[in-house]
């Protein structure tokens, strides 16, 4: 939430110094949902796998930590 | 580019209350998933072929928690326009988690080129299902993502799916009697301003299964599987596309033996393939793996071996 309030008033100054086009509200929505999809594909990208991992390792019964490593 | 495929309607369960088939991914390594009214004879005709190496290595760390490695070294083909066969020779390592609970399932798998595959399935109640499907690369603009609802009713299954470049798709289907169940679809591609309505059905009983799909994409796809015994099965596929002229009609057999599975098919277009799996011990299952195009000749020979 912070950062997107942080976003939004950047945005804003930077409009206010260009003067002229006033962007709307769809147009805000677009680019934030842009964002927030650029940003997850790149968590998802990087953290699935660790995701997995973390989940079944907690799993009963728990795994030992060499058993992700061992081959046997 | 081949038109856009719409989803397949999936089966769905009986009034009297008999267990219901689960929509299921096929891992295909293709944008849209196919579901499964056409299950048994894809299982049948259509195996994963390959060329060139291959060893799969799957090792568990308790009941729901496995880890698999996996190594590819041999051709796989580029898409080309001509009626040319461009074969690039790769050799990949493949690493992959998997995490099975009965309400959750999650499958990722990357390669050493750095894409990624992920599938997750979360029964989030008793009805609703969500499922989630994603091939993501580090090429800008090549990366896709699926996400369906699912919702089961008595004796039906609708479906919600939501997917990257505006893909919108909804699909139905009814059991309506014993052995019958009807289904329809609908999806609109934004990134390609395309839209599609189609219809499907599913005769089953218990030795054969026969299936008919038609779609606004000038798709008309029909199967028939007859099961002759518990080790056999024959099935045959008809594809028609009216938009495009294109027809490809197949016939296939497969036994299912208690050491191992065989499936062999011959094509319309003078492509025959084989599939082998043997199982060599517990947990050892070696694998060959044939196709031969007599119009493009094109020979492509595989082996592997599966473990765990």
């Amino acid at each position: 939430m912070a950062s997107r309030v942080s976003l939004k008033s950047k945005g804003k100054s930077g409009k206010g110094s260009k003067g002229a086009e006033d962007k709307s509200t769809v147009q805000h929505l677009k680019e934030w949902s842009t964002w927030t999809m650029k940003k997850a594909k790149v968590i998802t990208h990087f953290g699935f796998i660790p995701l997995i991992i973390i989940i079944g390792m907690n799993s009963e019964p728990k795994p030992q930590l060499y058993q992700l490593l061992s081959p046997v | 580019m081949a038109g856009i495929i719409p989803p397949v309607s999936d089966a769905s369960k009986q009034q009297s209350g008999k267990p219901a088939e689960k929509v299921d991914y096929l891992n295909l390594p293709c944008p849209i998933p196919y579901e499964e009214i056409h299950r048994e004879a894809l299982m049948s005709l259509k195996p994963e072929l390959f060329e060139g190496l291959r060893f799969d290595f799957t090792k568990g760390l308790n009941q729901k928690f496995s880890l698999s490695h996996s190594v590819f070294m041999g051709s796989t083909e580029v898409p080309s326009q001509s009626s040319e066969t461009i074969k690039v020779p790769s050799a990949n390592y493949e690493f992959g988690a998997n995490f099975i609970d009965p309400n959750l399932m999650l499958i990722g798998r990357v390669l050493t080129d750095g894409r990624l595959h992920a599938r997750v399935k979360w029964d989030l109640s008793e009805n609703l299902t969500l499922k989630a499907n994603a091939q993501l690369t580090n090429e800008p603009h090549m990366s896709h993502g699926m996400v369906n609802f699912d919702f089961k009713g008595k004796d039906y299954r609708s479906q919600l799916q939501v997917g990257n470049g505006a893909l919108v798709g909804a699909n139905y289907i009814q059991n309506v009697t014993q052995h019958l169940s009807l289904g329809g679809e609908v999806f609109w591609a934004g990134q390609h301003r395309k839209s599609g309505i189609g219809y499907a059905a599913r005769y089953e009983t218990d030795k054969m299964v026969a299936t008919g799909q038609v779609a606004s994409t000038g798709m008309i796809a029909l199967s028939y599987v007859q099961k002759v015994s518990e080790k056999v099965s024959l099935a045959t596929d008809y594809m028609f596309n009216w938009l495009s002229r294109d027809v490809t009609a197949s016939v296939g057999y497969d036994y299912i033996l208690r050491q191992s599975r065989l499936r062999g098919r011959i094509d319309s277009n003078g492509c025959t393939a084989a599939f082998l799996e043997e199982r060599l011990n517990m947990g050892l299952n070696f694998i060959l793996s044939a196709e031969i195009d007599h119009k493009k000749k094109d020979y492509k020979f595989g082996f592997g071996l599966t473990v765990g």
